[in-house]
């Protein structure tokens, strides 16, 4: 029952609403295989915001469900338009797609295209890719992009509180020069550089923030345009690889809350030494 | 002329006013003659200093160009890099577009496994790499080029330590290049102050203040002893020094405006007393 005089926000603590959190909160500890084994993401989406993906890019296994581009209006105001056809201008948004599929072979994947022609990679362009990401069903959002627009500030970080409390779990990747992006540098953002160990599987963990993960990202051999596929090093790559490692783990754990997933990213992750 | 004339005074005002403005126009277009080809220096002699770091084929530098929405590769280095040299490219066209809309640093390598990837400047310069690595050139508005390198001779790839490297330089770009900026925002606001101290002159201002600039910067060189010089030193000096201090600038210009209006007034004062 509820008191009435309690405030709102108290609800689900009070008397018989407590039952409600009668849940085991996934903690695995450091075994992997508790984390993420027996799991292909089948039943997890995960949104990549980038230059688009090519559907019929073999490393992408047919599995893109949607695609769209936002593009600026008239009024220059963005609209996001079906984009059927999933064309990537560039062949990156295909590469991240690749390495998630690589690794998360059975998730449902979304391009939502922010970079093209009409719109220049503009950051209020970003920004509604990134709102419509979180309203459309995405439980993992791959963003090998920031902004630096201070202006839009405000924005991203309202966006990045609004996925974490509609439970969407942002992954991006960290910038290289110094300085302000957003949201990478967001708390709730699980931000990622790229090491040098050639192996999908090998990820670490820095508990001194912003950059809390490090994935592999050099010299990584990646799905490019047209079908082609090219060997890459940035950032940008290491992280769709801890979003494909988190696709895993939302579908390992459904109820495993954006704060918890990342915990049990960094509770999984290699230590320096070989030995564990 | 008679002095006791107003109308007569405010037009001779004018006049003097003009000269003064002349005067300063004539300096900033010879700071900015003088310093902007000092930027575009800086930034061959960082293109030429990385080309010979990373023993790369190439090295280049690409500003983003409001007036025509492209990147412009404005400086280039090493035996590859010259045909590159005036290439404008969209914004979302290849390496060195996705590089400055994201704002990710980026390197590939394998290209000529996809001839497709880099085509439209690989075209246009007869030369295709092998690898490239390319970083975003960055200020506290965001970015603003792009630099790239082009094939170490000593390895097919570059690795994270060239990318970092690669990011040191193009800092040390960004920083020449908002140099030179101060120097095209100091022309903009001399054109405002010309504007506001025009405004209710006799001739229509726009179109006045043009063929005032144009004026004087057709006359630069010419040998003028004004006394004022060294207050537009100061000026020049300050703009030097601290690109914050543009502030300053718009007070000092207009402190020398109003300085003048008085010791015109002055003299005319005088002049009038002394005549019978």
């Amino acid at each position: 029952m509820t008191d009435p005089y309690l405030p709102a926000w108290s609800e689900p603590f009070v008397g018989d609403r407590r039952d409600a959190l009668d849940r085991a909160v996934p903690f695995v500890g450091r075994d992997r295989a508790a984390a993420l084994g027996g799991t292909d993401a089948t039943g997890v989406t995960v949104a990549i915001i980038d230059s688009g993906v090519e559907r019929d890019h073999p490393a992408v296994g047919g599995k893109l469900v949607a695609s769209v581009r936002v593009e600026l209006g008239d009024d220059d105001e963005p609209v996001v338009l079906d984009d059927p056809d999933g064309r990537d201008v560039v062949g990156h948004g295909t590469a991240c797609a690749g390495i998630i599929h690589g690794l998360a072979a059975g998730a449902e994947l979304i391009s939502i295209r922010v970079l093209g022609p009409d719109n220049r990679g503009k950051g209020v362009v970003f920004a509604a890719g990134l709102e419509w990401a979180i309203a459309h069903g995405a439980s993992v959002v791959n963003l090998s992009l920031s902004s630096r627009s201070e202006a839009l500030f405000a924005t991203f970080h309202e966006l990045a509180d609004q996925a974490y409390f509609a439970n969407v779990l942002l992954v991006s990747a960290a910038n290289n020069a110094p300085g302000a992006s957003y949201p990478s540098l967001f708390a709730s953002v699980v931000s990622v550089a790229a090491h040098d160990v050639a192996d999908a599987w090998t990820w670490y963990y820095n508990p001194r923030p912003p950059v809390e993960f490090g994935a592999y990202g050099v010299d990584v051999e990646v799905a490019w345009r047209d079908g082609g596929r090219i060997v890459a090093t940035g950032n940008s790559f290491a992280a769709p690889h801890i979003a494909g490692i988190a696709a895993l783990i939302r579908a390992k754990h459904p109820t495993a809350s954006p704060f918890e997933v990342k915990a049990i990213l960094a509770a999984t992750a290699n230590t320096a030494s070989p030995s564990r | 002329m008679s002095s006791s004339d107003p109308d007569s005074g405010s037009s001779r005002l004018s006049l003097e006013a003009v000269a003064l403005l002349q005067a300063i126009a004539l300096r900033a277009e010879a700071a900015r003659r003088i310093e902007g080809e000092g930027a575009r220096a800086v930034l061959r002699s960082i293109v030429e200093a990385t080309v010979a770091l990373f023993e790369a084929e190439a090295a280049s530098i690409a500003l983003y160009d409001p007036a025509s929405d492209r990147l412009v590769f404005e400086v280039a280095a090493g035996e590859q890099g010259q045909g590159v040299i005036g290439v404008a490219i969209a914004t979302d066209q290849g390496i060195a577009g996705y590089v400055y809309t994201t704002g990710q640093a980026l390197a590939l390598s394998d290209v000529e496994r996809d001839p497709r990837f880099g085509r439209a400047v690989a075209e246009r310069t007869a030369y295709l790499p092998r690898s490239i690595v390319a970083v975003p050139l960055i200020d506290e508005q965001g970015t603003i080029g792009v630099l790239e390198v082009l094939d170490k001779r000593s390895q097919a790839a570059f690795s994270l330590r060239d990318i970092e490297l690669a990011g040191v330089f193009a800092r040390q770009a960004a920083v020449a290049i908002r140099t030179s900026r101060v120097d095209r925002d100091v022309a903009a606001l001399l054109r405002v102050t010309l504007v506001e101290l025009t405004r209710g002159a006799d001739s229509a201002p726009t179109r006045a203040i043009d063929e005032l600039v144009a004026a004087a910067t057709a006359e630069f060189g010419r040998d003028d002893q004004s006394r004022l010089w060294a207050l537009v030193e100061q000026v020049a000096r300050i703009r030097r020094a601290d690109p914050d201090a543009l502030e300053l600038v718009t007070d000092l210009l207009a402190a020398l405006a109003r300085q003048t209006e008085r010791d015109t007034r002055t003299r005319r004062r005088g002049r009038g007393s002394r005549v019978p």
